[in-house]
């Protein structure tokens, strides 16, 4: 009995011992000392602890204000890990209202002979800055730090405006523990929405809360001749609400490394974020902010001003008079205003869902953001007798809205809805056409918002390939040089990209760009066709001559059969992956060569050829190769037929790009007869 | 009362000049328009120096755009402070025809915080405009006016500063009081025609139709080839201090006595510790050795830039309490333990990044890097007291090989910094590698570098994790595909002045299988030069920015189930830009030793000479790639 007393006595005592304090100041012995991340040894920092509260706070005159305490503890494990260091704390300053900090305290601790060395971060060393009209930020970096060093900060931040920060739980560092406690009053309704891979769940309590008012009253003193004319009467009164609270626990959370090939790291990382939603206060009908898709629809089209704004016509109805009298049918009328309004309004570079001119000041000042632009199209579009709507989205470095909030968006585009089709439009584009949107658009989905109050997920990535075919003719000279034409076509995305870089550039510049990417040619006789006719596939040719892509050996030559155009590095290179792929949209490449075999010479031996797919009929490559007469042809194609792929594929990707890259390493020998 | 006449006075000027320009671009001249994506239609900078303590910088332009490219020119951004001061500023747009399509109020600008992306904090301050052109061509007309105390800093005179920009005039104009005497640097003046007046208290230049420059590659920074002046005076005041010098040795004497000399007490401890740690030596270079060792150890780089702390070190005392620091307080900070232990040293100012020199005719706060000269013996040291990973003595390209202004008690002296030697940027690259009949290659690589490829290497791979590592080296050898390495090691070696990169690996397909032939690409370690583009009529001259010498020797093991068929034959460039050379040497039937090296010299060539060099890195590039060939 005894012993297993002890035995018990000793357990609590070890366990009593392992348990972390993670009280502010606490900073233990085995933190300090340890060398690496057990769970990860390439870790330069962690995150030991976070803890993080927000809670409503009443006083008297201003409202509610939403506190939130913060602390962290950070271990530095090494030199690339000082950056970790250097703190920044943003907050809300505007004009009227402004979000204030208080109570920051931070410290740096070592151990230098045993002993714990303790440095506090001293007030001057915060630095206070403005970064715009609207936020500012309170920056430091802490004093004395070493490898191995612990750091520590705690602050508060109270806010009138009721923003509850985003609740981070991964970082490019790992996680050993974070305990979050997020209280709100029963009046105020936040909608959560989580994105991210690696779970967290909240548990969901409730608690009692109360406000005790303190009422004044004056009332006109009844005594007559008083000194006082007024009489001030106190008196209280207790509200009683419930309060909800949301309790997360989270442990051992990996560290998010950036990979090649991911729209925006920030989509991955775990994070859950609290947006206002609606306001139930006593005796006062309900306030919407957003909530269901319908509401978010109905707050767009109210609070954001989309119902006045689309209403506005007499700006236009000129123009588009004349644009109608000359369209017959619906694809023409469609075309003509898109047309129309990307010649009127020139997108300012300002994204958003709150307009910057309103639509009637942009189409006359002919200056607007993409809500003034995209608006003006779905007016026009409507007033035409078109079926069209906006189509709210968040670009791709904005992230993936998964719930019904308004934060998570900021563009806005248009879509026409024809019978069983929907086009979708971007006027902010020179370039752009119907169903061709600019990369930052296609990111996943977007919502359509119909004024009837209907609202439904539309699918932003294209379905239609994006092409490049080219078409390359090549001769020997007898100097061992070669000389050709090549023609390539672009069409959809790929012309888009195409003019938006290129057709601005005088030729001499395009050349030079051209001769780069395909190194080893010199370019002659350069033409692009269809430039400004964007209806139309673009298409480039020219004439070009390289003295370096065959080996002459013996009375052999060598060389790739694609030449230039050959895929010779795979660009999946990393052993693992942990995220999708983004193509950005599905394509086809498509290489068709044609070389004359030079006289005195045969053919001694070409690769094989080739045809393999990925599962699901997601993409295939092909390469055939004919010997003609006096002529070999080659044809490759690569056609993926999807944009995006989960990192499960990933393996499969990597194989099939591997056996293009071997394939078009291959080279075609002749020799000297 | 008087200042204000005086404003408006100004401001009426200004309004004239713009009422009286015909801002339509139709009689742009088309040999302006030519290469150019805009014209500077004009161009009025005038300084009035009013007083030791104060400038005034007016500045008008009007820039007509042809196109998106050149929309830049009607982004604005002002900087300010607290000692500058923006007084006015307006800005106008006009269409093809000259016509008003926007004016532009200092309301409509947005005001941040200049962030330059390095500094925790700065003070500084920026408005900003940007302009959406609804046609082309268009012309943007702005002007401003800035006050400042900060006499110290009278902006240069720079004709042009950007490429695909004509400028049709261009007038520089600066007013000074009789009690200052202004120094000037007039630089690249020859082959353009400027109109210069001087007299007593005021100078001005004019130019006139400057046709647009392309850019081209490898081409020097333009304020080395077009007309630029420099500027500094005699009584200055710099965030708040005044200053007094007419030559370099009274500026250092000033900087020294006033930003410097008494930044350097250190704490009691502080000097007891430094003192033990370099007690049992009585070698001056040791000791300086030991103390840069540990600074590298306690400190770390920070940057936080308000006011004088933008030219004047943080105390010592202060670094050492929070153990970080701008270039300023960790120099300062170093200096001050070197002089504990009896080391003379001395700050200087430098320009860190491109190869820039001080400009030697000027005493004028110049720079925008500080690091520490110390003299021992008979050699010259220069610490860089911001790294914590080069090894003492150890500059790298970020400040070596040009004229940085040495400050003492007893003045300012202009000293060259460490020059590397081509021979001193080696690299070298010993291996072997082995390929099976299938055309899989097992390698093992060790490079070493010294020199500016050891800097290169340290900024870039030191310090870096596996994940890290992995994505470098197969960068790195970006030339094989299918890596998998079994084995990357980095090492800083700082004792013997050199980066070591060890690696081992293997992939599969490296050889490419043609029916019965295997090909060998034989430069398998160091094979990622390319040629320059082709520029056809080129109009500029060319740099080569970095001299450095790549040796390589590596053994390779060959299949033996294979006949031999083809051995690559024995080649060597030579050139004035440098020299190239490969060889195979035959150990025994399968194992050969594959030699290369390549050597590049730096410096500033003429624009005929560009194609040569082209064609000398063709040639590299091509016999890079030569293949091994092997048959069934």
């Amino acid at each position: 009995m005894k012993k297993i007393l002890i035995a018990m006595v000793l357990t609590l005592m070890a366990n009593e011992i392992i348990a972390q304090d993670y009280k502010y100041g606490k900073v233990s012995k085995e933190e300090l000392e340890e060398k690496y991340y057990p769970l990860d040894s390439s870790a330069n920092a962690a995150v030991l602890y976070k803890n993080r509260k927000t809670h409503f706070e009443y006083t008297q005159g201003q409202g509610f204000n939403v506190i939130t305490e913060i602390h962290e503890r950070i271990k530095i494990y090494n030199k690339e890990g000082f950056e970790w260091a250097t703190k920044n704390i943003e907050y809300y300053n505007a004009p009227n209202t402004s979000e204030k900090i208080i109570n920051l305290k931070a410290a740096t601790y070592f151990i230098e002979n045993e002993k714990v060395i303790e440095t506090t971060l001293s007030k001057k060393e915060v630095f206070d800055e403005e970064s715009n009209k609207y936020w500012s930020q309170q920056k430091f970096t802490m004093p004395n730090i070493k490898e191995g060093c612990v750091l520590e900060w705690t602050y508060k931040i109270i806010s009138p405006i009721k923003r509850i920060e985003d609740l981070q739980f991964q970082y490019e560092i790992p996680v050993k523990k974070i305990d979050a406690k997020i209280e709100i009053p029963e009046y105020f309704v936040y909608n959560k929405s989580y994105k991210g891979y690696y779970p967290v769940s909240a548990k969901e309590e409730k608690k009692n809360s109360s406000i005790t008012f303190t009422n004044k009253e004056r009332s006109e003193s009844q005594s007559l001749g008083s000194k006082a004319p007024y009489i001030t009467t106190y008196t209280q009164s207790k509200v009683d609400y419930i309060t909800k609270i949301d309790i997360y626990e989270v442990v051992n959370i990996p560290a998010l490394i950036e990979e090649a090939y991911v729209n925006s790291i920030d989509n991955y990382k775990t994070t859950i974020q609290y947006e206002y939603s609606e306001l139930h206060w006593p005796h006062e009908p309900i306030k919407y902010y957003a909530n269901t898709w319908e509401d978010v629809t109905k707050t767009i089209y109210n609070d954001y001003d989309f119902k006045t704004e689309l209403n506005q016509s007499s700006h236009y109805s000129d123009d588009l008079a004349v644009v109608l009298a000359s369209s017959a049918t619906e694809s023409e009328k469609i075309t003509r205003i898109f047309e129309l309004v990307k010649n009127k309004i020139k997108w300012n570079k300002y994204n958003g869902i709150t307009k910057f001119n309103g639509t009637k000041k942009a189409y006359k000042e002919g200056v607007g953001n993409v809500v003034d632009i995209n608006l003006n199209l779905v007016s026009m579009l409507n007033k035409a007798g078109l079926k069209a709507s906006p189509v709210i989205l968040s670009t791709r470095s904005n992230g993936i809205p998964i719930f019904p909030t308004i934060d998570g968006f900021n563009y806005v585009i248009a879509a026409v809805e024809i019978e069983n089709d929907l086009i979708l439009l971007d006027a902010t584009e020179e370039y752009s056409v119907p169903n061709v949107l600019p990369s930052r658009d296609l990111n996943w989905q977007g919502r359509i918002v119909r004024e009837n109050g209907s609202s439904t997920w539309v699918n932003l990535i294209p379905t239609k390939l994006s092409e490049t075919n080219s078409s390359m003719n090549i001769v020997f000279n007898d100097s061992g040089t070669i000389e050709g034409v090549k023609r390539t076509q672009y069409t959809n995305l790929n012309a888009f990209n195409y003019r938006d870089n290129y057709t601005k550039m005088k030729d001499d510049d395009v050349i030079l760009k051209v001769e780069e990417e395909n190194g080893k040619i010199e370019i002659s006789d350069f033409r692009i066709t269809n430039k400004s006719e964007i209806y139309k596939p673009i298409i480039e040719m020219f004439k070009f001559t390289s003295d370096d892509v065959l080996d002459k050996v013996g009375d052999k030559i060598y060389f790739k059969p694609l030449f230039f155009d050959a895929m010779t590095k795979n660009p999946f290179k990393l052993e693992k992956r942990d995220y999708p792929i983004d193509f950005g949209t599905p394509f086809i490449k498509e290489n068709k060569v044609g070389i004359k075999i030079p006289m005195g010479y045969v053919v001694e031996s070409v690769p094989e050829n080739l045809a393999i797919g990925l599962s699901d009929n997601y993409g295939v490559y092909k390469f055939i190769i004919k010997i003609e007469a006096d002529m070999i042809n080659i044809y490759s194609t690569l056609q993926i037929n999807t944009a995006n792929f989960p990192s499960a594929n990933y393996d499969e990707i990597k194989d099939f790009y591997k056996m293009i890259v071997n394939k078009n390493l291959e080279q075609i020998v002749l020799k000297k007869v | 009362m008087k200042k204000i006449i005086t404003l408006i006075f100004l401001f009426f000027n200004f309004l004239i000049y713009a009422q009286d320009f015909d801002f339509s671009s139709l009689s742009i001249p088309e040999n302006l328009k030519e290469d150019a994506n805009s014209v500077a239609r004009f161009e009025n900078f005038a300084i009035e120096i009013k007083s030791q303590r104060e400038m005034i910088i007016n500045y008008q332009t009007a820039i007509t755009i042809f196109n998106d490219l050149g929309d830049k020119h009607s982004n604005l951004t002002i900087y300010y402070d607290k000692k500058r001061t923006i007084n006015e500023v307006k800005a106008t747009v006009y269409d093809s025809k000259g016509v008003i399509v926007k004016k532009i109020k200092k309301s409509d600008f947005k005001d941040y915080s200049a962030f330059d992306g390095i500094s925790l904090f700065n003070d500084n301050r920026l408005i900003h405009y940007e302009h959406t052109p609804i046609s082309y061509p268009y012309t943007i007309y702005y002007e401003y006016e800035i006050n400042t105390s900060n006499t110290a800093f009278i902006p240069d005179w720079i004709l042009n500063d950007s490429y695909s920009q004509s400028v049709k005039s261009a007038k520089f104009s600066i007013k000074y009081p009789p009690n200052i005497s202004l120094f000037k640097s007039e630089e690249n003046f020859k082959g353009f025609e400027i109109n210069k007046t001087e007299k007593l208290g005021f100078l001005s230049y004019e130019i006139k139709d400057l046709p647009a420059l392309k850019r081209e590659p490898y081409t020097p920074a333009l304020f080395d080839f077009l007309p630029t002046v420099k500027f500094g005076i005699s009584k200055f005041n710099l965030e708040g201090v005044d200053g007094d010098a007419l030559n370099w040795k009274e500026f250092g004497k000033w900087y020294y006595d006033n930003l410097i000399q008494n930044t350097l007490e250190l704490p009691e401890v502080t000097k007891l510790k430094i003192k033990s740690m370099t007690a049992n030596t009585s070698d001056p270079f040791e000791k300086a050795k030991i103390v840069y060792e540990y600074v590298q150890s306690k400190v770390r780089y920070i940057s936080v830039q308000v006011g004088i702390g933008g030219f004047k070190p943080m105390f010592a005392s202060d670094v050492d309490r929070l153990g970080y620091g701008d270039c300023k307080a960790l120099t300062n900070y170093t200096a001050a333990l070197l002089k504990e232990v009896g080391v003379a040293s001395y700050h200087t100012l430098i320009f860190g990044g491109e190869k820039r020199s001080l400009n030697k005719s000027i005493a004028s706060p110049q720079g925008n890097h500080m690091i520490l000269y110390v003299p021992i013996a008979n050699q010259e040291i220069w610490l860089e007291c911001t790294s914590q990973k080069d090894p003492f003595a150890e500059i790298g390209s970020f400040t070596d090989d040009r004229d940085a202004l040495v400050l003492s008690p007893d003045g300012g002296v202009i000293r060259h910094t460490k020059v590397y030697k081509t021979e001193e940027n080696l690299q070298t690259t010993k291996g072997s590698y082995t390929i099976d009949s299938e055309g899989n290659i097992t390698a093992d690589v060790y490079i070493e570098s010294t020199g500016t490829q050891y800097d290169d290497n340290l900024l870039g791979n030191e310090g870096k994790n596996q994940k890290e590592l992995d994505i470098i080296f197969k960068k790195y050898l970006s030339n094989i595909n299918n890596i998998k390495f079994s084995k990357i090691e980095v090492f800083n070696n700082k004792e013997a002045f050199k980066f070591e990169e060890k690696l081992a690996f293997t992939a599969t397909n490296y050889g490419v299988i043609n029916g019965t032939q295997l090909l060998i690409p034989m430069n398998a370690f160091n094979n990622g030069s390319e040629a320059p583009a082709r520029i056809r009529d080129r109009k500029l001259p060319f740099e080569i920015s970095m001299n450095f010498l790549d040796i390589d020797e590596v053994k390779i093991a060959l299949p033996t189930q294979l006949k031999i068929e083809y051995i690559p034959e024995k080649v060597e460039l030579n050139t004035k830009f440098g020299t190239y050379s490969i060889e195979v040497i035959k150990i025994d039937d399968y194992n050969y030793l594959f030699k290369r090296t390549l050597k590049i010299i730096s410096g500033n060539y003429q624009k005929e000479e560009y194609e040569p060099y082209r064609n000398f890195r063709k040639e590299i590039a091509k016999h890079d790639n030569s293949k091994i060939i092997l048959i069934k």
